[in-house]
């Protein structure tokens, strides 16, 4: 649910996310030559990090890549690229075979026919290493056919998981070629087809946009209207026949695309007002006076969707507002979505509230319901929604779907879950004790988590038995992020003043940003590229090894860096100096 | 023979420089000696008295200045645990620290106490390396004489209340375990791997993974001072274990307690160390039991024990390590060698093939040389197992703390460093033998010195090898084989003086044949060979935590623990904490193992492991990156992760445990082949987004998408079926 389905193990890779593997792929087949020499030099930086591990396939394709690259640029003579391409093609052909074998060697041209790689590229890299070196026409032929090849068996298999299902179901002796032919072509189309749904409904999230906005301008100028008429106490004016039209239309839209319209809704500017919108309405829009743990709307942004939530309020409507809604709590927003999203939960749960409160009274009386009658809520549903978009509201929320449900829960486990969830969310129960409370437990500490903790846990099984990582992200995760005392950052700091180096201070949320990521960092595979670099030469270590071989009485012509095993011979004398130099005793 | 005495006159004087009542020090000094030579002492007091002459030579003068210095710093009782701590600071207060004590004292307590060594030199039988000449009958099997006799019953007892166990152990008796636990001696002497821990030493953490031969501890038997009974003896043992037992358990272990007991107080291990290991899934088990133990049952149950972390073996597997012939016989010599008259201290090079049993032999040596020494030398040559640093390192260490656990369990930073970036060396063997000379200019000569190689003995390894025993003029050489058939040749002096290196020759054959030979002959090393006879000598370990790159993670994940604070904090992953941050033009960075094109640089790095290293040079960039044009050898001061490169500002940022004042000191990143352990990437706890260079949607089964893969000993089908295909 976190991440990744469980079952499928985590590698390591080179490539930083599936955008930088794309844009390597795309360079790497691209015609444009700079292109593809981009492309070589991310794999570069790919070997850097694989290190002995790089793939085979990756390293063949960028071997061929970089003769067709050389070939390219017209600077090089026909037997060089002979030569290059020679050593390419024979090691590819033997690396991409070495797997094959078994405890014993086979011949290569049945391996490569398992593979689809046909003969005559086997009689290639033979001919290349055995006798006389083919032409360049046929190295470039066969550098194209491999390369090819490398696109359709590894490159376009690889992360993409339509292919890997293929791939895992159909056994290894099929017939490839024209399997991975046709895969092409179905890619082809499916990409197409998946451009043309893309732009549909792009349009279609324009049209709800639209739809939305010239409602809330209509309410609006009803709003502005109605305070103008308060002060002369005229009468209500009555939804007007624009507004009615455009109800009907978004009444429709939404029975044809609800999912659309709800996307739309719970953006900033509908659901979720403005700064500016709210200001209009005469809400302070800092939200200082917002209770984030009692979230509840502010009465006149209420009215001002009212015409429309009655509108539209159907049984699946509602079910689906609260799952979206839930939805859009999970993904962390900003404190004022959360108030408001949080705020749009209770209101509907209200609606649904099945004892008749205090606030279901006035809301009646007030003619504030969204809905009227009461509406079937997939209870487990809501729960594990509500616990797994945890915010300062979720024990608020909590309370009303338990206190609503139709089977209720024993009691005990309603207890458990609501302290445990308080204690995730740190909501003070001093000050907030709603009805439910035990207030013989009012302080919370480490063990009587852990010592609620299994009984929760339980009572969460048996809540939801899908919402496996539920527990673990219940548990608190603030402390695991070092929080550097003043003081260890200051004394840090003073060791470091003069250097380059620095303790970071930012107020930065570490935890969140996994290694490879900083705060700011964009998405876009291109986003460590160096525009400027510096080059330094060391100098030779060795003057180093002279300068600090001096006090042992060496001269300077004891230690000399050789290269190769054929350089200029160590002395005897040398050696023996080297040796008096060492021993000090 | 004459060798052999002056250790045993060493041991003496280290006890002397920590043990109280110098008055009574005669006595105290012939009890020890007892114990712990045995089979010297006996055979030949005689010739012992010979050697005070020899060996006084130059050195008496020294000697007793220390001696009186030494003196002067053991105070009381109390303090003895104190002084010994420092003693074992690096030498500089106490240059030598073994010299020091009277030799006379010894010739005249070996005839007096001789007598009654053969009462319990018996039960000294499993001391492997303090055996000689004497027990040639003793094969590495004399180690388990338990198996058949008796089985292993422990008289342990844990205490809820204190939440440690106190063993008491009979002379001779053993325990052979998995798991990890804090040792303190209370009373009488112990041995671990080869260095005695006795009454009133600090307590020392031991470790005994799966992943490497199981740790041992040997009751060596008590030196009670003379003059008091056996009864007396009892009852301080029996007082020790009541104040450290509640009442309940200490009934029924009073009634084990003897005069020469050794009672040994464990206590559960809970280090940063093992909180960071264990808290990754993969790893929980690395302190349990191997899958060879489990399945011949080798555990023996005991509460006590699995209280405190441990579990006792039994059986075949509780052999510990096997220790051969020629194995004890050239620890021996080498603890003679630093002993004896020799003119200097010894430079012991250790070699041998892969899983010959190396880095087991050294740190067995180091803990026996620690015995008698306050201070080992250590220069790893070997890239892939490094002991006491990440892999990819190439390090000069002063070794102070015995080793009592695998390599991962004791990383520290090292003395003097060098980055080469990859686990074998073979890529650039002249950046290799450079980097190993630069650390060889560090090396003080003071103590004696163990230099690991690497088990790459083929070739231009062995080439290499030959080079190195000459760089360091070593003087004595272990070579380990194992098998039937020699891994490489026997590398005597003779053969030295033909043998080419990689960077070194032969010095030409001299006209002036006999000056020169007599000068070589001289300066010939000793060869002692050991024949190891362990199971499974040759062969890398199959089984979990065995293999050379599991190992290499454990020695990462090892180092990266420190960033754990002690505390009793949560385990923190690498990701949360507060990094540090350098400008992008203000450090170099250089790939040690690849080219890689400088535009995409930040590709390599990001995430990636880097060595922190000091160039002379002042690096100024131009706004962008300062790239190296060639990979220095230059002082490395640990390793950090590159946690992340802010675009924007211009700076990378660093996590690292190196501490600051240090850190100030690096201008140049390197990044090498040996990566972060895979688990540090995968496993980032509190990360809601996508993790970056992780996938789960890679498949291996697509052809091409493996590495290299090398194939070793493919046989070709002709000689399968005897050419008949072909």
């Amino acid at each position: 649910m976190k991440r990744k389905p469980a079952g499928k193990t985590r590698h390591v890779v080179a490539w930083m996310n599936k955008a930088e593997w794309d844009h390597v792929l795309d360079y790497l087949y691209s015609k444009d030559l700079a292109l593809r020499t981009h492309a070589l030099h991310r794999i570069s930086a790919w070997k850097g990090r694989f290190g002995h591990t790089t793939p085979v396939a990756v390293e063949s394709t960028a071997n061929l890549v970089r003769c067709q690259v050389l070939d390219g640029t017209g600077n090089m003579e026909g037997d060089d690229l002979v030569l290059l391409y020679g050593m390419a093609l024979t090691r590819f052909v033997n690396l991409i075979l070495e797997r094959q074998h078994g405890r014993v060697a086979k011949p290569l041209r049945r391996l490569a026919s398992n593979l689809n790689i046909p003969e005559w590229i086997v009689n290639l890299r033979h001919d290349m290493t055995h006798r006389r070196l083919p032409s360049l026409k046929w190295c470039r032929k066969g550098c194209e056919f491999v390369l090819n090849w490398l696109q359709q068996e590894y490159w376009s298999r690889q992360l993409s998981t339509r292919h890997i299902a293929d791939w895992n179901s159909s056994s290894e002796e099929e017939d490839e070629e024209e399997g991975g032919k046709k895969q092409d072509d179905d890619k082809m189309e499916a990409e197409e087809e998946e451009t043309v749904t893309r732009q549909r409904e792009r349009e279609r999230h324009k049209r709800a946009r639209e739809l939305l906005i010239s409602y809330e301008h209509e309410q609006f100028q009803v709003y502005e209207e109605l305070r103008q008429h308060s002060h002369e106490r005229g009468p209500q004016l009555n939804t007007s026949t624009d507004l009615g039209w455009i109800l009907a239309q978004i009444n429709q839209f939404g029975s044809e695309y609800g999912d659309i319209l709800m996307d739309v809704l719970v953006q900033d500017g509908f659901l979720i007002p403005t700064a500016e919108q709210l200001e209009s309405l005469d809400i302070d829009p800092s939200g200082q006076f917002l209770d984030s743990f009692y979230p509840s709307l502010p009465r006149s942004f209420l009215r001002l969707w009212l015409p429309l939530l009655r509108v539209l309020s159907s049984a699946p409507f509602i079910n689906q507002i609260l799952d979206r809604l839930f939805a859009e709590l999970s993904n962390e927003p900003t404190n004022h979505r959360t108030f408001y999203i949080s705020a749009w939960i209770s209101e509907i749960l209200q609606c649904n509230s099945k004892c008749e409160s205090k606030a279901l009274r006035r809301m009646k009386m007030m003619k504030e319901r969204i809905f009227v009658s009461r509406v079937p809520l997939q209870c487990q549903e809501l729960i594990s929604a509500c616990l797994n978009s945890p915010c300062a509201a979720t024990p608020f929320l909590l309370q009303q779907i338990l206190t609503d449900m139709d089977k209720p829960l024993p009691t005990v486990t309603q207890h458990n879950l609501l302290r445990l969830c308080r204690i995730y969310t740190q909501c003070n129960l001093g000050d907030c004790s709603p009805s439910n409370t035990d207030p013989s437990q009012p302080v919370y500490t480490v063990e009587s988590l852990q010592e609620q903790l299994a009984g929760a846990e339980q009572s969460r099984r048996v809540l939801s038995p899908k919402h496996g990582p539920g527990p673990a992200k219940a548990m608190p995760t603030q402390e695991i992020q070092e929080q550097l005392s003043a003081e260890t950052i200051h004394e840090r700091q003073a060791a470091l003043r003069g250097s380059p180096w620095s303790v970071c201070t930012d107020k930065v949320p570490w935890k969140q940003y996994p290694l490879g990521k900083v705060p700011g960092q964009a998405e876009d595979p291109s986003c460590l590229m160096v525009e400027t670099y510096s080059t330094l030469t060391v100098f030779d270590q060795q003057v180093e090894l002279d300068h600090i071989s001096h006090p042992h009485g060496n001269t300077s012509g004891a230690v000399v860096s050789r290269t190769g095993p054929d350089g200029p011979l160590w002395t005897h004398g040398d050696l023996s100096k080297l040796k008096m130099g060492l021993k000090l005793f | 023979m004459k060798v052999h005495k002056a250790s045993s006159r060493s041991k003496n004087e280290q006890r002397n420089a920590t043990k109280r009542h110098p008055k009574s020090k005669w006595r105290v000094h012939n009890k020890r000696i007892r114990s712990l030579d045995p089979s010297q002492l006996t055979s030949s007091p005689t010739v012992a008295k010979v050697v005070p002459q020899l060996a006084n030579r130059q050195k008496s003068k020294l000697k007793r200045l220390q001696k009186a210095h030494a003196k002067a710093v053991t105070l009381s009782p109390e303090e003895s645990n104190f002084v010994r701590a420092k003693v074992r600071v690096p030498p500089v207060t106490f240059p030598r620290v073994h010299t020091n004590g009277g030799t006379e004292l010894e010739t005249g307590s070996d005839s007096e106490d001789s007598q009654d060594w053969s009462s319990y030199a018996k039960s000294v039988l499993q001391n492997g390396l303090e055996m000689k000449g004497g027990e040639e009958d003793l094969t590495p099997v004399a180690r388990v004489q338990l198996e058949d006799e008796e089985p292993p019953e422990y008289h342990a007892q844990y205490d809820h209340v204190q939440n440690h166990t106190v063993l008491v152990l009979q002379q001779g008796q053993f325990l052979c375990f998995r798991g990890k636990c804090l040792l303190t001696c209370l009373s009488g002497r112990v041995e671990v791997m080869g260095f005695t821990i006795e009454q009133g030493q600090q307590p020392y953490p031991l470790f005994s993974p799966p992943s490497h031969c199981p740790l041992t501890i040997i009751a060596l038997g008590d030196c009670a001072p003379p003059g008091r009974n056996r009864k007396e003896g009892r009852l301080e043992a029996k007082a020790i274990v009541r104040k450290h037992l509640s009442s309940e358990p200490r009934k029924r272990l009073l009634s084990e307690v003897d005069s020469d007991s050794c009672v040994v107080l464990l206590q559960p291990l809970d280090t940063p160390l093992v909180r960071f290991l264990t808290s990754f899934g993969e790893l929980d088990h690395l302190f349990g039991l191997s899958s060879k133990e489990l399945r011949s049952q080798a555990a023996v149950q005991n509460a006590a024990f699995s209280a405190v972390g441990l579990t006792a073996l039994r059986g075949l597997c509780a052999r510990g390590l096997v220790v051969s012939r020629s194995y004890r016989e050239a620890l021996s010599s080498l603890l003679n060698a630093w002993e004896g008259d020799f003119d200097r201290c010894p430079i012991i090079l250790v070699c041998g093939a892969k899983n010959s049993g190396k880095s087991s032999f050294n740190r067995h040596l180091i803990n026996t040389l620690l015995n008698h020494t306050a201070s080992v030398e250590y220069l790893e040559c070997d890239l892939g197992q490094t002991e006491f640093t990440p892999p990819g390192c190439l390090s000069l260490s002063t070794v102070t703390e015995p080793l009592l656990g695998p390599p991962f369990t004791h990383q520290r930073e090292a003395e003097h460093m060098v980055f080469y970036g990859q686990s074998d060396c073979q890529a650039d063997l002249d950046r290799y033998l450079d980097s190993l000379k630069s650390l060889w200019m560090y090396y003080s000569g003071e103590s004696p010195i163990v230099i690991n190689t690497m088990g790459w003995v083929k070739g231009h390894g062995f080439q290499v090898l030959v080079d190195l025993i000459r760089f360091f003029s070593v003087t004595h050489l272990v070579q380990l084989s194992y098998g039937d058939a020699p891994q490489c040749a026997n590398l005597t002096p003779e053969f030295l003086r033909s043998a080419h290196g990689f960077q070194t020759h032969p010095p030409a054959q001299p006209v002036l044949a006999d000056e020169l030979d007599g000068h070589l002959a001289s300066r010939g090393h000793v060869l002692l060979s050991i024949h190891s006879e362990f199971e499974g000598a040759g062969t890398s370990g199959e089984m979990r935590h065995q293999r050379s790159n599991e190992l290499r993670d454990l020695a990462l994940l090892g180092y990266f623990s420190q960033l754990q604070s002690a505390g009793p904090c949560p385990v923190r992953p690498l990701h949360c904490f507060t990094p540090y941050q350098v400008p992008l033009s203000a450090v170099a960075l250089g790939v040690t193992h690849c080219e890689v094109a400088p535009d995409h640089i930040l590709y390599a790095a990001n995430a990636s492991l880097v060595g922190l290293c000091c160039l002379d040079e002042k690096v100024v960039g131009r706004g962008g990156p300062v790239l190296l044009s060639q990979t220095p050898v230059c002082p490395c001061v640990g390793l950090g992760v590159l946690r992340g490169v802010d675009m924007a500002r211009g700076l990378y940022f660093l996590v690292t445990p190196v501490p600051p004042a240090v850190l100030r000191q690096v201008n140049c990143l390197l990044l090498g082949e040996v990566t972060l352990p895979k688990m540090l990437l995968t496993m980032q706890h509190g990360v809601e987004t996508e993790l970056p260079y992780v996938t789960a949607d890679y498949s291996f089964d697509i052809t091409g998408a493996g590495k290299l893969h090398v194939f070793k000993g493919l046989s070709r089908p002709c000689f399968l079926k005897a050419k008949t295909n072909n």
